[in-house]
């Protein structure tokens, strides 16, 4: 509306001026015509008159203009500026209004980033930003899609691991129960015999503790390992896992000792997985040491955790195979000790294990100079845990 | 000598139970789901029945939970010891509101087995 009134005020100033060039034009046809007779000597007097009429008007004429001009002048700038003021509100405005859901999709975007894939912004404002709207909307729900179709099959996964162990177990119970039962009368058995069954006992321990270490991964993929940390003192523990695994070390006359530090706090943990852990790191040492090697289990404090650690002097490990240590199936090279007998997945359990105690592991190892396995556990007590359960379990 | 009452669908898992438990001198009755366990009590309710229980988690038609947990009801009072394929399934079906004695996994440690059936008979 004002943009008008400029426009207008340059309209009339126009008017004006052509006003000003129809008077002034005619004002001079007048004093030529009066010149003319001045010259053929018509009544001179009253033509000298007329020429000083025309020109005293042309005169007043142009004041006048003058006068319109800046009038005209003044009106258009005010015209103008008002025009500029209201362009300039008006483009403050659309900048906000697109502003609004600018500033609602870059939220949503962090949101978004941040993993929250349920995140939708409005759809609205301005065509531009209403489609940007659209497109980020349909872009989350696609992400979401995704996102729990893999959820599903990781889930999928899961129960196939947890029900194939658990259906496993069944017919293992069966072929280890009545291998034992004709180990209860083994004097009746021929020594080969007696070999045989003892092979097929062995062997279904073998699959027992493939099974029992494949479930406890599926339940850690599946955020359902629990632990029940409870007051331990360090040295009970270590001195536990120690005794199970005396037998064995003696057996290959490989010496075990422990040093633990009287000083040590009690931490909270779950006994039996921590012994757990204990016992495989020990395992370790002994099948991939040779007779004779020395093992060592000692116990101390490190900043405010609790260090246990778990030497020996075996063959150690070249720096690729340390790298992947702790995935699962990785088995050192059994090629110096003749019969490793673990599952390949006792350090994937044993981290996952220790991580859901808030601590941590780590191996240190160079090719004959034996391997060194540490872990650290806070000292401070810790609330029961168990890692988040993305789906009711149900029964098996 | 005790009297246990073993339920398992698994005819060898039964079968199993129960040579071992024969040969460590119990008298042994056989179930293959929570119903016959139910129906073997009702009829030998008169003079009391088995001493222990041993019954398997899962069953088919009624399983070792379910049945207890309405031999509870009823005033059964006998010891029972749950055996399942594994914690998982206690885990998912351990049953807060019925009084069981203890729980065994597969595969079974005869020694803690007969340990816990011991303690249960003495008592």
């Amino acid at each position: 509306m004002l943009t008008g009134l400029a426009v207008i005020g340059v309209g009339r100033f126009l008017q004006q001026r052509q006003d000003f060039e129809d008077a002034v034009a005619r004002s001079y046809q007048v004093e030529i015509a009066a010149r003319n007779r001045l010259a053929r000597g018509e009544r001179p007097a009253a033509a000298r008159m007329a020429i000083l009429a025309q020109q005293r008007r042309r005169e007043s004429l142009r004041e006048d203009i003058g006068g319109q001009t800046r009038d005209t002048a003044l009106l258009v700038g005010a015209g103008l500026i008002a025009g500029l003021t209201g362009a300039a509100l008006l483009f403050s405005g659309l900048i906000s209004s697109m502003r609004r859901p600018l500033e609602e999709l870059v939220e949503a975007s962090e949101r978004l980033a941040g993993g929250d894939l349920q995140t939708r912004v409005k759809v609205g404002g301005l065509s531009e930003t209403a489609a940007l709207g659209s497109a980020f909307n349909e872009m989350a729900a696609e992400l979401e899609r995704r996102a729990g179709e893999r959820e599903r099959l990781d889930r999928m996964k899961d129960e196939f691991v947890l029900t194939t162990s658990h259906e496993l177990r069944s017919p293992l119970t069966s072929v280890q129960g009545f291998a034992e039962l004709l180990m209860l009368e083994r004097e009746k058995l021929t020594p080969k015999q007696a070999e045989t069954v003892e092979i097929i006992l062995d062997n279904t321990r073998h699959l027992v503790r493939l099974l029992n270490d494949l479930l406890d991964l599926a339940r850690s993929d599946a955020g359902r390992l629990a632990i029940k940390p409870v007051e331990t003192e360090v040295e009970s523990l270590v001195d536990d896992s120690v005794r199970t695994m005396r037998s064995q070390t003696e057996a290959r006359r490989q010496s075990l000792t422990q040093e633990i530090d009287p000083s040590l706090p009690p931490i909270c943990v779950d006994r039996d997985r921590i012994r757990q852990v204990l016992v495989n790191l020990l395992t370790n040492a002994h099948e991939y040491s040779p007779e004779g090697a020395s093992i060592r289990v000692t116990a101390g404090l490190h900043d405010a955790e609790v260090q246990l650690v778990v030497s020996d002097d075996g063959p150690g490990m070249p720096e690729d195979q340390l790298e992947h240590i702790f995935d699962r199936f990785t088995r050192g090279d059994a090629g110096l000790t003749q019969h490793v007998g673990g599952t390949g997945l006792g350090l994937a359990i044993s981290k996952s294990l220790v991580e859901l105690h808030g601590g941590s592991i780590e191996a240190a190892s160079a090719p004959g100079q034996g391997s060194r396995f540490c872990v650290r556990l806070p000292i401070a007590a810790a609330a029961p845990r168990t890692t988040p359960d993305p789906a009711p379990s149900e029964s098996l | 000598m005790a009297r246990i009452l073993i339920a398992d669908d698994s005819e060898t898992i039964l079968l199993l139970l129960q040579t071992r438990l024969e040969m460590e001198g119990y008298e042994v009755e056989t179930a293959s789901d929570g119903q016959e366990v139910m129906e073997a009590l009702h009829r030998a309710r008169p003079e009391g029945g088995p001493d222990v229980l041993l019954l398997d988690a899962m069953m088919p038609r009624k399983s070792g939970i379910d049945a207890l947990r309405e031999l509870r009801a009823e005033g059964f009072d006998t010891p029972a010891l749950i055996v399942s394929a594994h914690q998982d399934e206690l885990d998912a079906g351990a049953p807060n509101d019925v009084d069981v004695s203890g729980y065994v996994t597969k595969p079974i440690d005869f020694d803690r087995l007969f340990a816990s059936i011991a303690e249960l008979t003495r008592r």
